[in-house]
């Protein structure tokens, strides 16, 4: 290897709080070449984000306490500088892209300011070449109008739209480094892939060293010539991405890459993290065999037929407060479930996926067309129908309050209508936690006392409460790690088998879609593109959309036919 | 993403083509629509809960009238006829202008309460400006790194501050700096310049002249201001700090001086714009305390002292100028908020 960009030695590093020290980095080590692009892989909690922060000092200095190790980035020593020499390699030697462009740009600072701030910082240019070299580094990100992307403030500006202005931003002082923590995670499957390529080429036209922060093994494997896995603070296994991927040695990284639906048997059982592992213990683990077992596919009549829908939100309002114009969210869609089927409704962001999910519970109305449930509108027999059909929604750490206990939150929908007494909801609640695979004797926590999966668990065991036919799901796993996505696959399954449940699955992952699915209907600006046999419509779309979202969507498959 | 926006036909065209016709004075028009209907709710209300409170004729006409008498002066007033029809003539009055006259002294109501509020605005306009040039700064600076030791004392000192009711900062103003020292004046004011205005009935309003008299009670009402206005800048500023986009700053270089005024500052006025507005709305309602320890001649020692003697045209007419006030200072709040945050400008403009 030519000489390293980045060399981390036996990097230690403590959190510093009131209930003691936590130690996030555990001794790792780490080196990036020069134009080599290096994945970083992890959980969240693995450490990943804290390594890359830490790259350029950016974690408060009387937070964290670092007992070993030595950071050397292009030849500084970066731990003995002070912020005025760090100041000058940030930005300009080394840049940095984030996660969510949504908050990662200033909002009341046009995207003008905000890029040229950095160009004046580091070079010795005037207002009016820093311009220039924004414009040119705009256009390079592929922009077609720099222009007025230039003049905009970042709220005028799509997803997509402010990444390539994090990039352009990241560029414009022609870096050695680039540091990207998970930079297309919030963004749209075929955003995401326009986004990966850009980085992909402006590192390797530059000439620049990436180090890619990611959860996404299938990014990993589009985009880095190495990667290193990360897990509880430490480094358990690194190399060629090829190999890595394609021949895992450590436990770990094969109960990652088990645990992903890709390439796995649709409604199989997939594997999960060890319970050993989740408590930070590698050394003993042993590979459990995944208990299969026969799913009954049982079709019954038709549940649910939405026959022409439309959703409406008002968007301009007269003097008088009437609206007078409409954003037409979901525009004369038809589908159907039968019994003990599983729909899976597939889009990006703003295609009206959730819009269609909330007229089915009731949370929208709709301006035209009729939701069928056997037979019956839905308008005409609320009460009852409601209770039929339960939603659990995507982020269990919002969806739940925060000040009631388990048992009250899960049992909540029993007491609409009707008060059963304390003794009662709590003993349904030991059942529902049972039935979703919680403790019974956990029914007086918090929600902050569970992890993410065990809320979702616990959005599941409410809908559940009052004993449905239909479950809306509205990307249930979309906020949670890979393995822990599994357990919630798995549990999914498991439940519709037992219970004879009929799901409506909101997804924009066609992965997770193809695990679960029987059928699959695929929105794209308010309409249904395409609808049918979920491996026949994800094998052999005949929709252009389609098809784009196929090819965007990263896979491991194809980085490595490629 | 593009949306699909569409215009749904519907049956009020006419009121569509007047506004294509008015175009960019639709928003104004909805405020003064707003206005006029606060202005009706509020004379309204007030008529009927001021004729609960007691009977003007007897105001009029003093404890020992004979019935005679009282008769008399309620013919003269029309407070014989039912109330209905007094509230009708009333608002008829209004309509055309005619706040009718003070039942103390006789003078036009409205010309009383605009010859006081000068005097009002005053001290307000001097209390604000000053609490907003202290607390900004020194927020910001609290704000940046709360956790230090000298920000944490400082806030500690403020927090007490806080603490303190107005008027014991007034008496302690005036102890110190008019009694012990002899530095300020510590009662009144000096009347200038007279401007006559003629709106229904001519009436005069006097414009003050620079003098020290201003400079306690303004500044023992901004002492009142300012430590909650320090605060919010603080916590608004400490909360900016922690943003994303902060990061993504330092991550570019930034220094903290950058990091502070460019970047957290601008977004944590947002959260300090809405406090000065209702603080301005507090003080346009008079700051009866400061203004009656301080003998100062504003419109809440107008208030104070017409409430007392029910003299109802002028209270009304308070309650109207009051009105106005505080709704012209709530629409330049959103106003300010459009200007500070370009998320709620409107597209197009």
């Amino acid at each position: 290897m030519v000489k390293p960009v980045v060399r981390i030695d036996d990097l230690r590093l403590e959190f510093l709080s009131q209930a003691g020290p936590f130690e996030a980095l555990k001794g790792i080590s780490l080196e990036i070449g020069e134009g080599e692009i290096v994945g970083v892989v992890g959980e969240s909690g693995s450490g990943k984000s804290v390594t890359a922060m830490n790259l350029l000092q950016l974690l408060p200095r009387t937070k964290i306490n670092v007992p070993t190790g030595t950071i050397s980035v292009l030849d500084h020593d970066v731990r003995a500088m002070d912020e005025k020499q760090l100041q000058k390699i940030r930005g300009g030697e080394v840049a940095m892209i984030f996660q969510e462009p949504m908050t990662a740009l200033n909002p009341v600072l046009r995207v003008k300011d905000q890029i040229d701030d950095v160009i004046l910082r580091h070079k010795d240019v005037t207002p009016a070449e820093a311009e220039e070299m924004s414009l040119k580094l705009l256009a390079d990100t592929k922009i077609t109008d720099p222009r007025r992307v230039y003049e905009s403030f970042p709220h005028e500006l799509s997803g997509g739209m402010r990444q390539r202005v994090m990039i352009a931003m990241a560029f414009s002082c022609s870096p050695k480094l680039i540091v990207a923590d998970e930079p297309t995670t919030a963004l749209d499957v075929t955003v995401q892939a326009q986004i990966l390529a850009l980085l992909k080429e402006r590192a390797k036209t530059t000439a620049t060293s990436v180090l890619l922060i990611t959860h996404d093994l299938a990014v990993v494997a589009q985009l880095c010539d190495r990667v290193y896995v990360m897990y509880k603070g430490e480094f358990v296994e690194q190399g060629v991405t090829k190999d890595v991927i394609g021949n895992p040695q450590h436990v770990y990284t094969r109960a990652l890459l088990n645990s992903l639906p890709e390439g796995k048997a649709p409604k199989s059982r997939l594997a999960t993290v060890a319970a050993a592992m989740i408590e930070g213990d590698t050394s003993n683990v042993i590979e459990e065999p995944i208990e299969q077992v026969t799913r009954v596919a049982r079709t019954g009549d038709t549940l649910l037929q939405i026959k022409d829908a439309v959703v409406r939100y008002p968007k301009e309002y007269n003097l008088f407060g009437r609206p007078i114009t409409f954003h037409t969210a979901v525009d004369h869609v038809s589908v159907e479930i039968k019994e003990g089927e599983t729909l899976a409704l597939v889009g990006e962001s703003g295609c009206g996926k959730t819009s269609l999910a909330n007229a089915v519970v009731g949370l929208n109305r709709l301006a035209s067309g009729e939701i069928i449930y056997r037979d019956k509108n839905i308008l005409d027999h609320e009460p009852e129908i409601r209770r039929e059909i339960q939603i659990v929604f995507q982020d269990p750490q919002s969806s739940l309050d925060p000040r009631w206990p388990v048992w009250q939150i899960m049992t909540e929908p029993l007491t609409v209508g009707t008060s059963p007494s304390k003794a009662e909801l709590r003993e349904q609640a030991a059942d529902l936690c049972e039935m979703v695979g919680l403790e019974a004797s956990q029914i007086d926590r918090l929600p902050h006392e569970f992890s993410g999966g065990q809320r979702q668990r616990i959005a599941v065991g409410r809908a559940l409460s009052v004993r449905p036919k239909l479950l809306v799901l509205d990307e249930p796993t979309s906020a949670l790690d890979v393995s822990v996505q599994a357990q919630i696959l798995n549990l999914l399954l498991d439940l519709q088998d037992e219970h004879g449940l009929t799901y409506l699955f909101i997804s924009h992952d066609v992965a997770v879609v193809r695990h679960i699915a029987d059928k699959v209907a695929v929105m794209y600006q308010s309409k249904v593109v395409e609808a049918g046999d979920s491996e026949q419509v994800l094998t052999a779309p005949t929709h252009e959309y389609t098809r784009t979202l196929m090819n965007a969507v990263p896979s491991l498959k194809r980085a490595f036919a490629a | 993403m593009s949306s699909t926006a569409e215009t749904v036909p519907s049956d009020d065209q006419p009121s569509r083509a007047l506004e294509s016709l008015m175009g960019p004075l639709v928003p104004v028009m909805h405020q003064l629509t707003r206005l006029v209907v606060l202005l009706f709710m509020v004379t309204t209300l007030l008529f009927f809960m001021l004729r609960l409170a007691g009977d003007p004729a007897l105001v009029l006409a003093g404890n020992d009238a004979t019935p005679e008498q009282l008769e008399a002066i309620r013919a003269q007033y029309g407070l014989d006829k039912p109330l209905v029809i007094q509230y009708f003539n009333y608002m008829g009055n209004l309509v055309q202008g005619d706040f009718g006259k003070s039942l103390a002294s006789g003078e036009p109501a409205m010309g009383k309460v605009l010859t006081m509020l000068p005097a009002t605005l005053l001290i307000a306009g001097l209390a604000m400006a000053f609490s907003i040039i202290v607390a900004i700064p020194l927020g910001a600076w609290l704000g940046f790194k709360p956790e230090r030791a000298d920000r944490r004392s400082v806030s500690g000192i403020i927090f007490v501050f806080q603490g303190v009711p107005g008027f014991v900062t007034a008496l302690i103003f005036i102890q110190v700096f008019a009694v012990n020292l002899r530095w300020l004046p510590s009662l009144g004011m000096e009347w200038g310049t007279i401007i006559d205005w003629a709106i229904t009935e001519s009436f005069s309003i006097p414009i003050p002249v620079p003098s020290k008299t201003w400079i306690l009670p303004a500044a023992s009402l901004s002492w009142f201001l300012m430590p909650s206005l320090t605060r919010v800048v603080a916590a608004n500023t400490a909360e900016a700090m922690r943003e994303d986009y902060i990061r993504t700053a330092r991550a570019g270089g930034a220094p903290a001086s950058t990091l502070l005024w460019r970047h957290a500052l601008p977004n944590a006025l947002l959260g300090a714009a809405a406090l000065i507005g209702t603080q301005f709305a507090f003080l346009m309602g008079g700051a009866v305390i400061t203004e009656t320890i301080f003998a100062w001649p504003g419109i809440g020692w107008l208030l104070i002292e017409s409430t007392q003697t029910l003299d109802f045209p002028v209270v009304q007419s308070l309650a109207l100028c009051i009105a106005t006030l505080v709704f012209s200072v709530n629409a330049l709040t959103d106003l300010s908020f459009q200007f500070l945050d370009p998320r709620l400008r409107t597209k197009g403009n």
